[in-house]
């Protein structure tokens, strides 16, 4: 568990960071977001120490991290930035054993490490511990910044936006193995990023930061139907609202008894995706099935608009 | 050079382009050639070291055989050159070329002097040089075309600096007049080698103990860097001979007034003011690389190395200096060819090293004695060049491929 009380900074003359107070649970993922200029990779890097506040401290698992001296701190929690920052002179492998390197862990530990990641990664080990960076494409390059920044086990994750670099329909696919990943390890995520999308993809909180204060931290959907101020709605997008709704439900809220004519939904899809296939394809109601593929009831637009207008 | 694209072309009288496709570069070289053989003197004969000489062709400068298949070999090269395409083909033509007339103007050396004759001196002529770069020519192009990587260049340098550490041994040239401006200061040569290779190597030395520092301090203080380089800067902009006599005032008032300077050496003359202002001349290049070496490591990568929590120097040791090695070494390239050429300088000021034979030389009009000291010069300089861009090529991990 992260805990952030009354974290400041300011730069000069001008405050980057006023007063910033929240908590993180344990195998959360906590998306901060806002304009650009908020604050927000200041607050990302007073986490680790990259920037030490002016007041204020961090307490993870509720030790201070300024008991913790810098270096061992930053061993212990990963670290992920939008170029990677993947050391060109040294190779795949080599960037992942990085941090276990320098913990001096046994060459037999490392490599063992380092093959368990690029598996995990889906990265042949045989094909790519050896290559260099230059030699990646931007999608395997990012998947090896994430690796490197996992190898040491880390309990926390600390991602400035990790997939901005990334095209977009390499970017959904990197989400989507990320959020995979992160289920599997249980690891706590603090994640920057100025994609909207990207939040309600990711997030199972959000915290929405302007002009330095942290404005609003809560559920996604909370967010959507009780902005604190003008300026989350305006974030949200008004306009942008029931849809964003809508996926962050899924079928299984809205589904009903019976049966219809056509391909399967699956019932772990969001209603987004569902309203999206009803509309496409000229249906008012399609069957939902299950994981393995049985029919277990059906999903209509009237049902989705229903249950739309009740999160509202 | 499209001999790529003349193999694609349609059948039918097409198919004979390849067969008339004239090397450009090739054809330039064959016409040197030609230049050098029938219409420039392969060598001068002198009747004693300091009187001007007069030319000899080919034709009288080897006895009729040799002359032949001279005349043979240099016309195959050039042949080769025009119509070869295959880079190795080039490469071995060119060799075969150097390794006929290089023994054979050491062979046309005793041909010429009349026998007994002690006085007589006989000099590669321009017909002979021009021959010698137009061969040298083309095995450079054809070393290029090779694309051969680090290891191949350190080769093929120690396949060149072997075959001529081979004629220089084996006496083929003892007849040149060179070789009797050898022979007649062979001591002082070596002594003289050893002292230019201290000038050079120990100031380029002593310049990266003092530089890398400063590089690296003026990278970690802005406020350094610019007074330093420009400082610098002012240095690199006074002339050799200049800085020699700026030396000389403050090093001769220290050799009169501490006696350890003395005794250490260090007089107004000599080898300690070169020594300094070859020092003084490679500062910038060794301070303004290492400078420009940190500042291109990529500030992501330094971000990431400090989010891993490396030490300030763990970064500086693992990922710093080894992203800027290249272009450290490119500075150190610049400071070693430049301070082999200058310290040819030093001599001036009694400082000793290959310039002594250029001056000498000079002073006595004989310019085979030049010679002696600037061939050596110009190898070094040459082969310091090819040895630090194969090292610098080989430190280049994972910037590019290397296979």
């Amino acid at each position: 568990m992260i805990e952030i009380e009354h974290l400041s900074k300011r730069f000069g003359e001008s405050i980057v960071v006023d007063d910033v107070s929240f908590t993180v649970g344990e195998g959360e993922i906590a998306v901060v977001v806002g304009t650009s200029g908020a604050g927000k990779s200041t607050l990302l890097r007073m986490i680790n120490r990259l920037v030490v506040p002016d007041a204020g401290r961090v307490l993870i698992d509720g030790q201070d991290t300024a008991t913790i001296p810098e270096d061992e701190l930053r061993h212990r929690i990963g670290y992920v930035i939008q170029g990677y920052g993947l050391f060109p002179h040294r190779t795949v492998a080599e960037n992942i054993a990085t941090v276990p390197r320098l913990l001096g862990w046994d060459r037999r530990r490392i490599a063992a490490r380092v093959e368990e990641l690029l598996d995990l990664f889906q990265l042949d080990p045989g094909e790519f511990a050896q290559k260099f960076p230059h030699q990646l494409s931007g999608g395997q390059q990012q998947r090896v910044g994430v690796a490197r920044a996992l190898a040491a086990k880390p309990a926390l994750l600390l991602m400035d936006e990790p997939f901005g670099a990334l095209d977009p329909v390499i970017r959904g696919k990197a989400q989507d193995d990320l959020l995979a990943i992160q289920r599997r390890l249980g690891t706590t995520i603090v994640l920057v990023t100025h994609d909207m999308n990207e939040a309600f993809h990711l997030g199972s909180r959000i915290a929405v930061m302007d002009q330095a204060r942290l404005v609003q931290y809560a559920k996604p959907a909370d967010l959507l139907t009780h902005p604190a101020e003008a300026f989350v709605e305006q974030l949200v997008g008004t306009a942008e609202r029931p849809f964003r709704l809508l996926s962050l439900a899924s079928v299984q809220d809205a589904m009903e008894p019976g049966s219809a004519e056509g391909d399967p939904i699956t019932v772990s899809a969001t209603l987004r995706e569902a309203l999206a296939q009803l509309i496409w394809r000229g249906r008012s109601a399609l069957p939902v099935a299950d994981a393995a593929g049985a029919p277990i009831g059906r999903i209509s637009v009237d049902g989705i608009l229903k249950h739309g207008r009740s999160l509202a | 050079m499209n001999t790529i694209s003349s193999r694609t072309t349609a059948p039918g009288m097409h198919t004979l382009r390849p067969h008339l496709h004239l090397d450009r570069l090739g054809s330039v070289i064959a016409g040197l050639m030609g230049l050098a053989l029938f219409a420039s003197p392969f060598v001068t004969y002198r009747a004693n070291r300091i009187v001007s000489g007069e030319g000899r062709m080919l034709f009288d400068a080897l006895p009729p055989a040799g002359a032949l298949i001279t005349i043979a070999v240099v016309l195959g090269v050039a042949l080769c050159a025009v119509l070869a395409h295959r880079p190795l083909v080039r490469l071995a033509a060119a060799s075969l070329g150097l390794c006929v007339i290089f023994p054979a103007v050491g062979f046309s050396a005793g041909f010429v002097t009349p026998a007994g004759n002690g006085f007589a001196r006989v000099s590669p002529a321009i017909g002979f040089w021009l021959l010698a770069l137009a061969f040298a020519l083309l095995a450079a192009d054809a070393l290029t075309r090779l694309r051969l990587g680090p290891w191949g260049r350190l080769v093929a340098l120690s396949i060149a600096a072997g075959a001529l550490t081979l004629l220089l041994l084996s006496g083929a040239w003892g007849d040149l007049s060179l070789m009797k401006e050898y022979a007649n200061r062979a001591d002082s040569f070596w002594r003289e080698a050893r002292q230019h290779l201290w000038l050079a190597f120990g100031s380029m030395l002593a310049a990266c103990l003092v530089g890398l520092p400063l590089g690296l301090a003026s990278h970690r203080v802005p406020a350094l860097r610019a007074a330093l380089l420009q400082g610098l800067s002012i240095v690199q902009t006074i002339p050799s001979i200049a800085l020699f006599g700026i030396l000389i005032a403050p090093l001769g008032f220290l050799a009169a007034n501490v006696p350890l300077a003395a005794a250490l050496g260090i007089r107004g003359i000599g080898a300690a003011p070169a020594f300094i202002a070859l020092f003084l001349y490679s500062l910038l290049p060794v301070v303004a690389n290492t400078m420009a070496g940190l500042c291109q490591v990529p500030a992501d990568v330094i971000e990431a190395a400090r989010g891993m929590g490396m030490s300030r120097r763990q970064r500086l040791v693992q990922i710093e200096l080894p992203l800027a090695l290249p272009v450290i070494l490119a500075g150190i390239r610049i400071v070693l060819v430049q301070n082999l050429g200058l310290a040819t300088i030093a001599a001036l000021i009694g400082g000793g090293g290959f310039g002594t034979f250029v001056f000498q030389g000079i002073g006595q009009t004989a310019i085979d004695l030049v010679l002696l000291g600037a061939i050596p010069t110009v190898a070094l300089s040459f082969a310091a060049a090819i040895i630090l861009d194969a090292v610098i090529d080989l430190t280049r991990r994972g910037a590019h491929d290397r296979d």
